[in-house]
């Protein structure tokens, strides 16, 4: 008896959620897209490092005299993890996100920043704005150990960019084959917790050719990589940026993958492309209503 | 004669079962006080007890960092008072109805809904709110849909449950006579009831409230997927908000040194909010029962 009416019940409550659910989309269909409405700025939590590439990329962060400020409007509805975005995103026609374009899925439409479609072979052109550089760095002057070139030669080679590939970011070399050298020693590398998880993957794939070599990654942040290959404590530093002047100066930088970030809105919504001016103006709420991104 | 020895140590024995485990849960209320305050207590001291609790700042990553809180108190405040308003007028209602009018065969029925309303979990109320209640919210009152509307609306439901179940037994506790006296000098059932029956069960209905409200302000799952968790002062009621179980989820996971102990401070605030309602909750049933 009981059990048949919690399902009466749990019924009776799912034919409302249904009728809810109906009659919202179906003023929706009849709508339109209104260009009068606000945007809905979506944005990561504090901390996330997409959203750090996203505001240095698109001058949303000001840097002035040592002070980082970043002016993403508080209005910005914060959501974390790329899937919550993407999902808030394909739910709501006003909305605009930004996630890694490795994630990016047909549940929403990534428009083209700048007239330049987001796509690999775009960031591998360098025309895509929103592209980050996974950058390692050795000494300039210093010897570098023939162990530490094997390895950074096994990066750039065929097969170090294709783990870069499989694992959803740019290649930017097409080097040959790497042929296993058989060296043996010790690795240090340093930096990047953006770049720390390809290079674990590399790591991997170069321990699998030369079993006898012991690779150490210490994960922190990019000046502190920077740092600790200028000083020599570590042999291969790793940034998710480009040097700055200072670190370049004592410093050789390779770059070993790209990862590009997509500017994403939902499926229904018409804009095709924006400009980084517009862009920064909305994440900046300057920009506030479709109608002035639109035009 | 060893027959009773045996039973006496068996009874001694579980004595001590019993006792170890009402100690393991009063450990356990301890360790998670000493833990939040010794981690959140020296974060605040470094950032400052009032730059902390009043600045309305919250720019973790900056440099120099702002770690003011405020917006995320306002938050969880504006956001429970939604969730009480909601929640009490339609849970006192039922309750009414449930205790002093509702046929027997209907009763049947409504209270193991209710009853339902109180097992689904926070993350599925969450889910319901963010693909019903916000584009609902959004076509009819306008803004994203994440709102302090829709957090109140949401967790006004969610505390439903326990805002009835207490109340309900609270107006059932009232002695019949009073009813019936009311009856007597001449009132409707419906004026005895909302002058005399309520206003007896009053102490009780208020600890249902207080308890309803100690599961609004502690609620995260369902309140991050429709809040919009913007930290910034409330600008509105179709406006989003952050509360303090959100700040701390939200960015736990990237947060490190000062972040990370401003977000344990973070819990220490939630922690002594949940602590001043549990503190009222107690005296009101000392009262009741005295």
């Amino acid at each position: 008896m009981k059990t048949k009416q919690i399902i009466t019940t749990s019924l009776a409550a799912l034919l409302v959620a249904g009728f809810f659910g109906c009659s919202g989309s179906g003023e929706k269909a009849k709508e339109g897209f209104d260009k009068t409405r606000e945007i809905s700025v979506i944005t990561r939590e504090a901390g996330s490092g997409t959203r750090d590439a996203f505001v240095e990329l698109t001058g949303i962060l000001v840097k002035k005299d040592g002070q980082k400020k970043d002016n993403t409007t508080p209005e910005a509805l914060t959501i974390d993890g790329t899937q919550a975005v993407m999902s808030n995103v394909a739910g709501n026609e006003y909305a605009m996100g930004y996630i890694s374009l490795g994630s990016l899925n047909p549940t929403v439409k990534a428009i083209n920043v700048s007239g330049i479609e987001a796509t690999a072979a775009m960031i591998k052109e360098g025309t895509y704005p929103l592209a980050r550089p996974f950058n390692i760095a050795t000494k300039t002057s210093g010897t570098l150990s023939d162990l530490a070139k094997d390895f950074i030669a096994f990066i750039l080679s065929a097969d170090g960019q294709a783990v870069a590939e499989k694992n959803g970011y740019v290649s930017v070399s097409q080097g040959a084959p790497y042929k296993a050298t058989k060296l043996t020693g010790k690795i240090v590398i340093a930096g990047s917790s953006s770049v720390s998880p390809l290079m674990e993957k590399l790591k991997e794939a170069y321990i699998a050719k030369n079993p006898e070599v012991e690779i150490e990654i210490q994960t922190n942040d990019s000046s502190s990589g920077m740092l600790a290959a200028k000083e020599g404590t570590c042999d291969i530093g790793m940034a998710s940026r480009g040097l700055k002047d200072s670190e370049s100066s004592e410093l050789t930088a390779t770059t070993i993958a790209k990862d590009g970030i997509a500017v994403i809105v939902n499926q229904k919504n018409p804009i095709a492309n924006i400009s980084l001016e517009t862009l920064r103006q909305v994440y900046t709420g300057a920009a506030r209503t479709w109608g002035s991104v639109l035009n | 004669m060893i027959f009773k020895n045996k039973s006496q140590i068996r009874e001694r024995l579980m004595e001590g079962v019993f006792l170890v485990a009402a100690l393991a849960s009063v450990a356990a209320v301890f360790l998670i006080c000493i833990f939040l305050f010794a981690n959140g207590i020296p974060g605040m001291a470094k950032i400052g007890f009032g730059n902390f609790i009043f600045g309305r700042i919250w720019a973790p990553t900056d440099v120099p960092p702002s770690y003011g809180i405020f917006p995320m108190i306002l938050g969880s405040l504006y956001v429970t008072a939604g969730a009480v308003l909601v929640g009490v007028s339609v849970g006192l209602f039922t309750a009414v109805f449930l205790a002093r009018f509702c046929p027997a065969k209907l009763h049947k029925v409504l209270k193991p809904a209710v009853d339902v309303l109180a097992g689904v979990p926070s993350v599925v109320y969450g889910f319901f709110g963010l693909v019903v209640m916000v584009p609902f919210v959004r076509e009819n009152f306008g803004g994203s849909g994440t709102s302090i509307l829709t957090a109140s609306l949401l967790l006004g439901i969610m505390i439903l449950p326990t805002i009835i179940g207490v109340a309900e037994s609270a107006i059932r506790a009232v002695p019949e006579t009073y009813y019936e006296g009311a009856l007597a000098l001449g009132a409707t059932p419906e004026r005895s009831v909302f002058s005399v029956v309520l206003p007896a069960a009053t102490s009780g209905v208020m600890a249902g409230v207080i308890l309803g409200i100690g599961r609004a302000v502690g609620e995260t799952m369902a309140v991050i997927l429709v809040a919009g968790n913007q930290a910034r002062m409330p600008n509105g009621i179709l406006g989003g908000v952050r509360t303090l179980t959100a700040n701390i989820v939200l960015e736990m996971g990237y947060a490190a040194d000062l972040h990370r102990e401003a977000l344990i401070a973070t819990g220490v605030v939630l922690f002594t909010f949940i602590l001043i309602i549990n503190l009222c909750f107690s005296i009101l049933k000392r009262r009741r029962i005295g």
